[in-house]
């Protein structure tokens, strides 16, 4: 297991290179110029150059990147061009209340998921299935910000029961404030992700009641609920795994809206103003992490498949 | 399974613990108005300012650097005004002493003689003397500390010299007569020779992030993507201010921040005319507009590369067939937020007039200058950011309007920073139409870099040797009397030749929340919201 974690290690550093290249040329190539950030009309054409040169941005592209990964094999993340701040101070400064988010997102969306998609998939075109089909086509069609604000508007100012936004209240420093700010923006990114897992789930479901253990504790006089939430559920959880390491793209992209609309203070929002600014070792920084959550995602949620089910035999 | 669903539930409760704990390295302190709602903070009027409370300010993002000799955005130019106290401002035309308690022209015109108040102090408590207040220019004027304002304290390419007469007079001596310097000190705040001296780059230097000023607020504390709180300073020079703090949100998204206004979690917000009426409706807020002494205007490209926009009377004729009441009212809603705008200057500016000649409404007239000009089948194209409401709307207007009198615009939509790119890139020839606006400050000679030929700014390539010639001799002109003619003259050429066609004189809508007092003492500025926040207090 060591050597396979070592080498599916070893196997993310040629990935993150080429994202790397891939991300670096698609600034290089997107319209925009970071110094514009710093243009006020009565500035002079020469001070604009002597900013261009000051931030490295009169040299060509190629001798910009190579400065940029020389910097990386160091450890250097760079400096953000805007505010001059280092790209990894701000990222891990960042980084608590995008984990946070994320991963209480991702915890409720399966804690909701699994009951929901076991049950719309046990009582096939019922009642109980239509519902939650037609939460699960809402949860699939609604955007990200509008859902935000319409529970913003519901919560926060129709019913005063949550803040609208931000992580804390001004100056408290108390896990349960950030629990009440919490609320509203982890369940609008569960919500997107809710969908699609319940839609799995049912469909693995209405698979797994038709296997012959299944048939065979009916025959026992087992009860519909101890065979779908002791035995169906098992089987049915396992590709879930999968999905949830598939997920951690999509959990960034989801991340970068609701952080936006609730200032919620992740990378998710500092990369957003990194782009409009066109920040690029910000959005370089941002980037690679990403890259690398995604292929450390994958790479436990395979581990963590060989574990649940001992058959599989993992291979680098 | 059950092991495995109460782990899951930990694991939330977990992760926003973590998140919950992490980022507090800070002092804590407990701000009871931040999250009540406007029904809970709902108090009687009083007459007579209180102390305490806390302000809260929404801002749309993080400030980029608190150092007010770099600072270039909103955000952290609106923070700095708190934090860093000005020599003197000027508002219509009236001066009011700040850090500064004179400052004297000398007969020549060629020295400007600056006394500062007695007994000022940094908020760290070292004493504010002409030491402090000469490090500021050197700095500003040394190229290697990039600030900014550097090229506003050349005159002719030589540069102001700042010079320690005692520990409370400075004497600024002038390469040459510039009356516009006095504009140019508006924008100096202080900062500490104390804390910068022997700083290699002070742009990047740390001690930016804990500023040390000398405004009515200091610095308590920062939160990445949350807020910045500001607490009161007790030895501010102008009186003890009367709210405990001041804390500026940020708020990225428009639609959230309104929300968050209408639940008592920001008191005071910039508002888009748009979303005016809802937040009047709450009938817990004090809508203010007031001018930003900003001109919006369309820009014609007169270096096109197909030269259409080179004729004057072609560019005549495209404002003959444009509305400024159809324009107010398709971009700004109401002639509530958006004056009419004929001249360049902007209200605010000194020898600022509106009676010039303007373009305005006639499509027949319009046509006829076409055709006098040899003009037939005339195909623009118009440049719009994507996304801006306003430029949208104004482009379809302009569209149609312009098709009225026979002239085919294309719209070519791009993304903002492509579009600023396009825009403030004196070689771009391959457009005609762009909107766009600037703030130039009350200094008529501020001007000078958008309507002379061949200046930094002067993106619609507009070249009037008669104009040069009355902006230079504004330049140097000590007599306000001398002076107040020759811009008039200016601002008359300007606007025959129609290099630009000037919509409105736009404003700024500021929501402030009913439970604030001295609005009108703060006064309204802009860019910053509030030239003097020692003077709100919480009712």
């Amino acid at each position: 297991m060591r050597q396979l974690i070592v080498r599916r290690l070893l196997q993310t550093l040629p990935m993150l290179f080429f994202v790397s290249v891939v991300c670096f040329t698609m600034i290089k190539l997107a319209p925009g110029d970071p110094v514009l950030s710093f243009v006020t009309p009565n500035m002079h054409a020469d001070d604009i150059e002597r900013i261009r040169h000051n931030l490295g941005l009169d040299k060509p592209a190629y001798i910009q990147y190579f400065i940029w990964i020389k910097e990386m094999v160091q450890g250097n993340f760079g400096y953000s061009l805007i505010n001059h701040q280092p790209v990894l101070g701000q990222i891990l400064e960042r980084l608590p209340a995008t984990a946070g988010l994320m991963g209480s997102a991702i915890a409720l969306a399966v804690i909701l998921a699994i009951p929901l998609g076991l049950v719309a998939g046990a009582n096939r075109n019922r009642w109980a299935d239509k519902l939650i089909n037609f939460i699960s086509y809402v949860g699939i069609s609604i955007p990200l910000f509008w859902l935000a604000i319409l529970l913003m508007y519901l919560f926060a100012i129709k019913l005063h029961l949550l803040p609208s936004m931000g992580m804390r209240t001004i100056g408290v420093e108390s896990p349960l404030d950030v629990l009440k700010h919490g609320i509203l923006p982890c369940s609008v990114l569960a919500f997107g992700f809710l969908a699609g897992y319940v839609r799995y789930i049912r469909s693995s479901t209405i698979g797994q009641l038709k296997e012959e253990y299944v048939q065979i504790q009916y025959a026992f006089g087992s009860k519909k609920s101890t065979i779908l939430f002791r035995h169906v559920m098992k089987h049915v959880l396992l590709p879930v795994i999968t999905l949830l390491g598939m997920s951690m793209g999509d959990l960034v992209a989801g991340a970068i809206v609701t952080e936006t609309v609730f200032s919620w203070p992740g990378i998710g929002s500092l990369g957003m103003t990194a782009v409009k600014g066109m920040d690029y070792p910000v959005i370089m920084g941002i980037t690679l992490f990403s890259s690398l959550m995604l292929i450390l995602g994958n790479m436990v949620a395979d581990i963590l498949y060989s574990f649940v089910d001992p058959r599989i035999k993992l291979k680098g | 399974m059950r092991k495995g669903i109460s782990g899951v539930v930990i694991l939330v409760l977990l992760t926003l613990m973590i998140s919950a704990c992490s980022n507090g390295n800070n002092a804590a302190s407990t701000n009871a108005g931040a999250s009540q709602t406007p029904a809970e903070t709902q108090q009687p009027a009083a007459s007579e300012p209180k102390d305490g409370g806390s302000l809260i300010i929404g801002v749309a993002s993080d400030p980029v650097v608190l150092n007010p000799n770099y600072a270039g955005d909103r955000v952290s130019l609106t923070i700095d005004q708190a934090l860093y106290a000005p020599l003197f401002q000027v508002n219509n035309g009236e001066k009011t002493f700040y850090l500064a308690e004179s400052l004297t022209p000398s007969e020549d015109n060629l020295t400007y003689t600056l006394k500062l108040k007695d007994g000022l102090t940094w908020h760290d408590g070292e004493k504010l003397t002409a030491d402090d207040i000469v490090f500021t220019i050197d700095s500003i004027l040394d190229e290697k500390q990039n600030s900014f304002l550097r090229a506003n304290f050349l005159i002719g390419d030589k540069a102001i010299k700042a010079v320690k007469v005692d520990d409370l007079t400075v004497e600024f001596q002038l390469p040459q007569v510039s009356p516009a310097f006095e504009a140019t000190l508006v924008q100096v705040f202080p900062i500490p020779k104390h804390i910068f001296e022997n700083e290699t780059d002070i742009e990047k230097s740390t001690k930016n992030a804990s500023p040390v000023g000398s405004g009515p607020f200091k610095f308590k504390e920062y939160k990445a993507g949350e807020y910045l709180t500001l607490e009161r300073f007790d030895n501010y020079f102008g009186g003890k201010p009367h709210l405990d703090s001041v804390t500026y949100r940020i708020a990225k998204d428009t639609n959230a921040a309104n929300l968050a206004l209408q639940n008592g979690e920001i008191n005071v917000q910039y508002l888009d005319p748009k979303d005016v009426a809802t937040i009047q409706a709450t009938n817990n807020f004090e809508i203010l507009p007031y001018s930003e002494g900003r001109l919006a205007y369309l820009m014609f490209n007169a270096n096109s590369d197909t030269g259409a926009l080179a004729k004057k009377e072609v560019r005549q004729a495209l404002s003959l067939a444009l509305s400024r009441d159809e324009l107010i009212q398709t971009a700004y809603t109401s002639s509530e937020y958006a004056d009419p705008a004929k001249s360049f200057l902007t209200p605010d500016a000194l020898y600022f007039t509106n009676e010039v000649t303007s373009f305005d409404n006639d499509a027949a007239k319009a046509k006829e200058l076409l055709a006098s000009a040899g003009e037939s089948n005339l195909k623009l194209r118009y440049i719009v950011q994507s996304g801006n409401k306003a430029q949208e709307a104004i482009s379809l207007y302009v569209q149609q309007k312009l098709k009225a009198v026979g002239v085919e615009v294309e719209l070519q939509n791009m993304d903002s920073s492509a579009w600023v790119q396009k825009f403030i890139d004196l070689k771009s020839t391959d457009y005609e139409l762009a909107l766009t606006g600037y703030i130039m400050g009350y200094d008529p000679d501020a001007y000078r870099i958008l309507f002379t030929t061949d200046s930094s700014s002067n993106y619609s390539h507009y070249s009037n040797s008669e104009v040069d010639k009355l902006m230079n001799d504004g330049a140097g002109e000590a007599d306000p009397a001398k002076r107040a003619e020759i811009y008039k003259k200016a601002q008359e050429l300007v606007a025959e030749d129609a290099p630009i066609y000037p919509i409105a004189y736009t404003k700024t809508v500021v929501a402030v929340s009913k439970n604030y007092g001295g609005i009108d003492e703060a006064v309204l500025k802009p860019v910053v919201i509030f030239e003097d926040l020692s003077k709100i207090y919480q009712k």
